[in-house]
């Protein structure tokens, strides 16, 4: 018994000696996938750690809940804003980097990076909406619009197989994109208008969900669906190789939707530096995010990596939309603390109420 | 003298160190959450400075958590609901734990022990996994995001903490007392309402405890298999904190549930010294 | 009569359970489960008058045991389920489990779950023996309500609580000794002591409740030191109490999520957090697999626990 208890209390121990190269990546589930990551780490003679997020406030928090040690973070660009401004941040020596021109000048000199001092971009996905194509040509739903989300006459035709999404931004934004406004709209009287909507379609839906929707989509439980342009592609895949009897779309509502541009940081407290450039670079040669394009359907902003994207991916304009259609896409900006506290209060009514 | 110091000695060596640890553990982190709930929300998460914020921004102490609790009655509601569930999901455990565990006790003891290992088995499972054991079953059945999952699940998770407090007070009932109920004439019902429930009770109150105040910070439950409107105070204490990043707000919430939690308990108390005083 | 009753019950919960794997005739099977168990019903009611309220003992003991290992068998059988949706059943395959064993996130998360299990059970195992002793002998006042409070407050409030302190006190202060802290295994060690030894304290002051005092006081009357008294007597009787406690802090430190959630920081992951990712994004079968396997570590403990301590596991307050 004394000796169990001793071997369990050592083989405690060696937890400490783990490699020696060690890479910590905090990223998105599921956004790279096991070859990039064993190609890497053959070519770096390292190893990649990696943690996972949801939501970009779910890093941001835990970035604020002190978490630290990670090299790499995959941000989106209000969350870049925000850990600018907060100096978490390690600003980027180009010259470590050269295949940062093979981006497509669109995606450099964003917004919230001007120059791209902090950050070079990693992947890009929509907003939007997906659904069973079965099922909305029965119920006679159009889906090229918010309404079908937003409007009791649609919704109650397929009532309780409608998810949103269980983030306050995302949400407020496609209300506030369906009213006409911007996604980042500060007036109150507009969001509180925002809030009207939701709440008024909220009794056909069946639940916030940020994390699971796509699987029920693919198995069937629900029908429509606010959500992520590769998750939905993922949905479609996944609902494909199981033999489902529909056929999961998905699309850009004619009055917009929100653009995500999901960038490389490299975080102060990360310790190598070193580890870290080499990834970026390796990132931006473009095999490994042609990769996970090809896997999940995510926007590919790097132009040489096109020739590995399959050509169904490459086509569809919900993922890689054409300049009209990007005319039409917004990118979340980060509030101010009084408009976010106002959200949050918006917000409660809109989960309670 | 000498026997009394030692003592003393021993009394600070071993009530010593556990103490130390709650107070630094347990005791400072429950007041510096109180204290959290006066504080602004740093622009970033976290706590604002008390002192010196920058320019335009916000510092200090302030009420505006409390202003903005009491202020609105979507709280209040938000709190009651959490009770409503709590309040059924204890009692729907106790009707279903009840006669499990009068048959356990009934039992010769050989094979007690193994029917009490069998309650105490699905405890094994991960709590999550058993959350999702509930996404697998109510997926094809459409019950998914539905209120009844919701409970079903609570109750499923909470389940075995009604059942061996109860278990363990029906056990120490003395048969004698239920034969003499029947010698005096009474039916099987009055057996159980008048001499065996009064005499459960302190199980009764052990096990609801066990059941009540969990459920009442949940929030994994109703975030995985809830529909629209089953918000409760756990998932606004937890998006407070890991979501919306306003900590202060969250700090305040979470000391009105504790608040809560002790009046319920109080409350129990009481009335369970009363109970007992009357039987 | 009553055991045929008893009997059709049985069958109606195997048709209840088989309702899930029933595909289109899941609704159907649905019916005659619940039309089995009414007949299983009335055939006991029909039984007469005597022993009824035996035979409802019987019946609903049935059914909340089939409650209650109906969804754990399901995700076992699911875990061999040859589909990545986990909606049906598809066809048997060992898939997942080979999946597992190459995971590396979820091995780091098991070894990390058991080292933290260690290590917090062993530590709050003797601060809980220590503070069950005291609570018996000197009856302080203070104490139990430090030792018990935790055990019964959500654990939401304790994870919140022990995350601002560890954030705003704990590492500020640590910085001016110049000593960096952050969020890791550490904290969730800590946390996970702090609500644990609540439990080994109520079991080992339960056993000592029932133990008679005189001998303390014999061997004091023959000039034993505290020490000794507590090395030769009392820890000897209090022992499958310390093993029940100390096995009741690693279940529910294998086990814990809600404090882990907010204590963990990010870099480490442990079991139940990364089930908890794995449910509410890339849910494949794999999750069905890990829990499989840790139902039956955690099965082996407690069947370990009821051979050392067998009636140490009774005594609860």
């Amino acid at each position: 018994m004394r000796a169990v208890l001793w071997a369990l209390l050592l083989a405690t121990v060696p937890g400490l000696a783990a490699a020696q190269d060690v890479l910590r990546l905090f990223n998105w589930n599921n956004y790279i996938t096991e070859d990039s990551v064993q190609r890497f780490e053959r070519g770096c003679g390292c190893s990649l750690e990696q943690d996972y997020y949801s939501d970009n406030e779910e890093m941001l928090a835990k970035l604020a809940a002190g978490a630290s040690g990670y090299d790499l973070l995959v941000p989106t660009g209000n969350a870049v804003q925000a850990l600018i401004a907060s100096n978490q941040l390690r600003p980027l020596d180009h010259a470590q980097i050269p295949n940062l021109s093979n981006i497509k000048p669109e995606f450099l000199n964003q917004w919230f990076d001007p120059g791209n001092r902090y950050s070079v971009p990693y992947a890009y996905s929509l907003t939007i909406l997906g659904y069973n194509i079965e099922k909305m040509k029965a119920f006679e739903i159009p889906v090229d619009t918010w309404a079908a989300i937003f409007e009791p006459r649609y919704l109650e035709r397929v009532k309780g197989k409608v998810t949103v999404l269980d983030s306050q931004r995302e949400l407020f934004a496609a209300a506030l994109i369906y009213l006409g406004y911007s996604a980042n709209e500060t007036s109150e009287g507009r969001l509180r208008a925002a809030r009207d909507l939701i709440l008024r379609a909220k009794p056909y839906w069946a639940a916030f969900n940020a994390g699971s929707y796509f699987k029920e989509l693919a198995i069937g439980n629900i029908w429509l669906a606010h959500g992520y342009s590769n998750d939905f592609y993922t949905a479609q895949q996944d609902a494909h190789g199981a033999a489902r009897p529909f056929t999961i779309g998905f699309t850009t509502p004619k009055e917009g939707a929100v653009f995500a541009l999901d960038n490389l940081v490299m975080h102060k407290t990360g310790r190598r530096p070193d580890l870290a450039y080499k990834f970026i670079d390796y990132w931006l040669q473009g095999r490994a995010s042609a990769e996970i394009t090809n896997l999940i359907g995510a926007g590919n902003p790097n132009r040489v990596a096109m020739q590995w994207v399959r050509p169904e991916i490459a086509e569809n304009r919900n993922i890689f939309p054409d300049a009209a259609r990007f005319r039409r896409l917004q990118s979340l900006r980060d509030y101010d603390p009084r408009t976010r506290r106002l959200l949050n209060r918006l917000w409660v009514e809109v989960k309670v109420r | 003298m000498i026997k009394l110091r030692a003592d003393t000695v021993t009394r600070w060596l071993v009530g010593g160190p556990p103490f130390l640890f709650l107070v630094l553990f347990f005791l400072a982190p429950a007041l510096i959450m109180v204290a959290a709930s006066f504080r602004y929300p740093g622009e970033f998460g976290g706590l604002a400075p008390l002192f010196g914020g920058a320019p335009g921004g916000e510092s200090g102490l302030t009420l505006e958590n409390y202003r903005v609790f009491f202020g609105d009655r979507i709280y209040f509601d938000i709190f009651l609901k959490s009770f409503g569930v709590a309040a059924v999901t204890t009692l729907v455990c106790l009707a279903m734990a009840y006669p499990l565990a009068v048959l356990i006790a009934r039992s010769p003891k050989h094979r007690r022990d193994f029917m009490v290992l069998l309650c105490v088995l699905p405890f094994a499972s991960n709590f999550l996994v058993r959350v999702y054991a509930w996404m697998i079953m109510l997926g094809p059945f459409e019950l998914l995001f539905t209120k009844f999952a919701v409970l079903a699940a609570m109750v499923y998770v909470h389940l075995p903490f009604m059942i061996l407090p109860l278990y363990t007070n029906l056990e120490k009932h003395d048969p004698t007392l239920l034969d003499a109920a029947q010698d005096l004439g009474a039916n099987a019902w009055h057996r159980f309402w008048r001499v065996t429930f009064p005499l459960s009770l302190p199980g009764v109150f052990a096990g609801s405890a066990l059941v009540f105040i969990p459920v009442l910070g949940m929030f994994a439950i109703p975030e995985i298999l809830g529909g629209i409107s089953d918000w409760l105070v756990g998932n606004m204490i937890k998006e407070s904190f890991l979501g919306v990043r306003d900590w202060p707000f969250g700090s305040m919430l979470s000391l009105m549930l504790t608040l809560c939690v002790l009046a319920i308990a109080g409350a129990a108390a009481w009335v369970a010294r009363r109970g007992v005083a009357r039987a | 009569m009553r055991r045929l009753a008893l009997a059709l019950e049985a069958v109606a919960i195997a048709a209840l359970f088989w309702c899930f794997f029933a595909g289109r005739a899941r609704f159907a099977m649905l019916g005659a489960g619940l039309a089995l168990l009414a007949a299983a019903g009335a055939l006991g009611w029909r039984g007469g008058r005597r022993s009824m309220p035996a035979f409802w003992l019987w019946f609903t003991s049935l059914l909340v045991y089939a409650f209650l290992y109906i969804p754990l068998a399901i995700v076992v059988i699911f875990s061999f389920n040859d589909s990545k949706l986990n909606a049906e059943w598809v066809g048997f395959s060992l898939q997942w489990y080979q999946r597992l064993f190459g995971d590396a996130d979820m091995l780091r998360a098991a070894f990390n779950s058991l080292s933290i299990a260690v290590g917090a059970s062993a530590i709050a195992t003797v601060l809980g023996t220590m503070a069950g002793i005291a609570m018996h002998r000197f009856r302080p006042r203070l104490l139990p309500f430090l030792v018990f409070t935790p055990v019964a407050m959500p654990e939401i409030l304790l994870g919140v609580s022990l995350l601002i302190f560890f954030l705003n006190v704990a590492k500020p202060a640590l910085a001016l000794a110049g000593i960096t802290f952050d969020l890791g295994l550490t904290t969730v060690v800590l946390a996970h002591i702090t609500f644990s030894i609540g439990f080994v304290a109520i079991i080992v002051r339960a056993r000592l409740a029932g133990m008679d005092d005189s001998i303390f006081e014999a061997a004091r009357d023959l000039g034993a030191t505290p020490w000794r008294t507590f090395r030769d007597i009392t820890l000897p009787l209090i022992l499958p109490g310390v093993i029940a406690g100390a096995l009741m802090a690693f279940t529910l430190s294998v086990d814990d999520f809600v404090i882990t959630f907010f204590t963990a920081g990010v870099g480490t992951k442990t079991l139940p957090l990364q089930i908890y990712t794995m449910i509410k994004v890339a849910v494949t079968p794999e999750v069905n697999a890990v829990s499989a396997l840790l139902m039956l570590l955690t099965l082996a403990m407690i069947l370990a626990a009821a051979r050392v301590a067998p009636d140490a596991l009774r005594a609860k307050a």
